[in-house]
């Protein structure tokens, strides 16, 4: 690889990151902490980028003898076929294209229906008993949140109370639809869904497409959609708690999208 | 404009929501991943420009097989995940570290440092236990490991990388050299591992999980390949790993030992640095005496 190329790629590598951590294009992929991080990380790669670039454009002025005793001297260190460093630089350095073009051309999106449809588990046994809920009428509450207090604690927390929970539609096997969102530790690849079924719908609202935002405004009600709606089944990871519902409406997708 | 028009018209390709997934979970990995890549081939470039080789002779037992565990033990310090550790142990090895010890190093730098503890702790809640079993099985797993090198391992198996070339005018020239060398040499088999767990993650089917919990022997094994599948940074693994509930905490335990030193696309940037014969046998034996480890201190502590 020719040492123009290398700075090139270095200095792509840093506007990509930069200029996803710029915007909050990077809350599709990563928590908002990493912030910081990636805007470092993004800043050091365009320098680094630059100065082998000047670099290489003041080697192309050197000597051809000079420009051969730098060749020898690497060649030993392709001990392996695989280890290419003829002209200065490391082959793999290629790979590097890909998430530069899948991100600038494809700019996938958060994950959306298709992940939650898959995720079997919708939530995890509370490990200590939750605070109540914070004031409010109705008051927003995430939907990992939600599933946890009603599956785990049999609702106590969310009697009496007038919810808000904002997520994506998830089509059923039955025709229907349920609310999701997804929730991540660390990056994308390690999401989670949690997932809620709405009930007493408006008309309107019956049928939804797959991955339309919605913010439903209700009430928790007894029962597990996953279990046949009986009410007061052990709570399990894979129940999906009832949520009756009061107003219903569509919204753009959150700023973060995950949970 | 013509570049829209390409967005468009690949936009429209890319309609299936697997393949959409898939190319999300691709983004995360590199994107998550990249400024612990960052700040290991800074580290890694300093060792390299600044601290003079004879520091590391007097900074090491002589003694071969006891400067494996001191160098195990030097893990803790690096608050980074697994992409930080690999041009770091390559960087040491070019100054002349005994390789046994180095590799001691890379497996129990992102297994051991504080923040990967802390993160288990919270991720535990009711089970301090979890975060002294981790620390131990890993600890153990990186000596062992070492040890095994140092008594069977052959010098032409691992390609030290060796870096004349990268050697500038200045130190901080050759600071620059091998920062910008390194980052796109662990970068490009980073892309290579991060699209080989990106699919994984879409192709293998979560209820496969849930019918491997029921068998206790299948539940630890089945942690410890998911381990290597997820390819999952090592300071949120924790996080995942509790939320395996129908899993026995061995076998969360075997995920979180295993995920730091065996994953995809850790073996795809050991295979780069260190070559491909290593890769090859390195890999294997270390997930070998991880999962081994994981069992042995499970059962200790967890049980």
């Amino acid at each position: 690889m020719i040492r123009e190329v290398q700075g090139i790629i270095l200095m792509l590598v840093g506007i990509v990151i930069l200029r996803i951590s710029w915007g909050t294009a990077y809350l599709d992929y990563v928590k908002e902490s990493m912030r910081p991080w990636l805007l470092a990380s993004g800043a050091i790669l365009v320098i680094l980028g630059v100065l082998a670039l000047v670099d290489a454009l003041r080697r192309g002025g050197v000597s051809e003898a000079e420009a051969q005793r730098s060749d020898e001297e690497i060649v030993f260190d392709g001990v392996e076929g695989d280890h290419d460093h003829a002209h200065g630089g490391p082959r793999a350095a290629w790979l590097l294209v890909l998430p530069i073009l899948v991100v600038f051309v494809v700019a996938p999106p958060a994950l959306g229906a298709w992940a939650a449809a898959r995720d079997t588990t919708n939530s995890v046994a509370a490990q200590q008993a939750l605070p109540p809920l914070p004031p409010g009428d109705p008051v927003p509450v995430f939907l990992s949140d939600y599933v946890t207090r009603a599956v785990w604690e049999q609702g106590v927390s969310l009697e009496g109370r007038t919810v808000e929970l904002t997520g994506f539609a998830v089509s059923t096997d039955d025709g229907g639809w349920q609310l999701a969102r997804m929730q991540i530790q660390c990056c994308a690849a390690d999401a989670f869904a949690s997932k809620v079924q709405p009930v007493g719908l408006p008309p309107d609202f019956a049928d939804v497409p797959e991955n339309t935002w919605l913010t439903v405004t209700g009430q928790w009600v007894p029962g597990d959609a996953a279990a046949d709606g009986s009410p007061g089944a052990t709570p399990s990871s894979s129940a999906i708690p009832l949520v009756q519902v009061g107003s219903i409406a569509v919204v753009p997708e959150p700023v973060n999208p995950y949970d | 404009m013509l570049f829209f028009l390409a967005q468009r018209w690949l936009m429209s390709r890319v309609e299936s929501p697997a393949l959409e997934t898939a190319a999300t979970v691709f983004v995360a990995i590199f994107v998550q991943a990249l400024p612990f890549l960052v700040l290991g081939v800074l580290l890694s470039a300093a060792i390299a420009a600044f601290v003079p080789q004879s520091f590391w002779a007097r900074a090491l037992p002589s003694n071969r097989a006891l400067a494996v565990p001191v160098a195990g033990a030097a893990g803790a310090v690096l608050p980074g995940c697994e992409c930080a550790s690999v041009p770091v142990a390559g960087a040491l090895m070019t100054r002349g570290v005994t390789p046994a010890a180095a590799l001691a190093f890379l497996l129990s730098a992102p297994a051991i440092n504080p923040i990967v503890l802390i993160s288990t702790f919270v991720a535990f809640p009711g089970e301090p236990e979890m975060v002294l079993a981790r620390l131990v099985a890993s600890f153990a797993t990186a000596v062992i490991v070492g040890w095994l090198w140092l008594r069977f391992g052959r010098p032409e198996w691992l390609r030290i990388p060796r870096r004349t070339h990268l050697e500038g005018a200045t130190p901080w020239h050759t600071f620059r050299l091998t920062a910008t060398h390194d980052f796109l040499h662990a970068g490009g088999f980073l892309v290579v591992g991060a699209l080989a767990a990106a699919a994984m993650n879409v192709l293998i089917p979560p209820s496969w999980l849930d019918a491997l919990a029921d068998n206790p022997l299948l539940a630890i094994l089945g942690m410890a390949l998911l381990a290597v599948v997820l390819s999952i940074c090592s300071e949120a693994d924790a996080f995942v790993a509790a939320s395996f509930t129908s899993f026995s905490l061995t076998a969360r335990l075997t995920f979180l030992v295993v995920g730091p030193m065996v994953d995809l696309k850790l073996m795809s940037m050991q295979s780069g640095f260190f070559g491909r014969a290593f890769a090859a046998r390195f890999a294997p034996t270390t997930f070998v005496v991880a999962v081994g480890m994981s069992i042995l201190v499970g059962w200790w502590l967890l049980t």
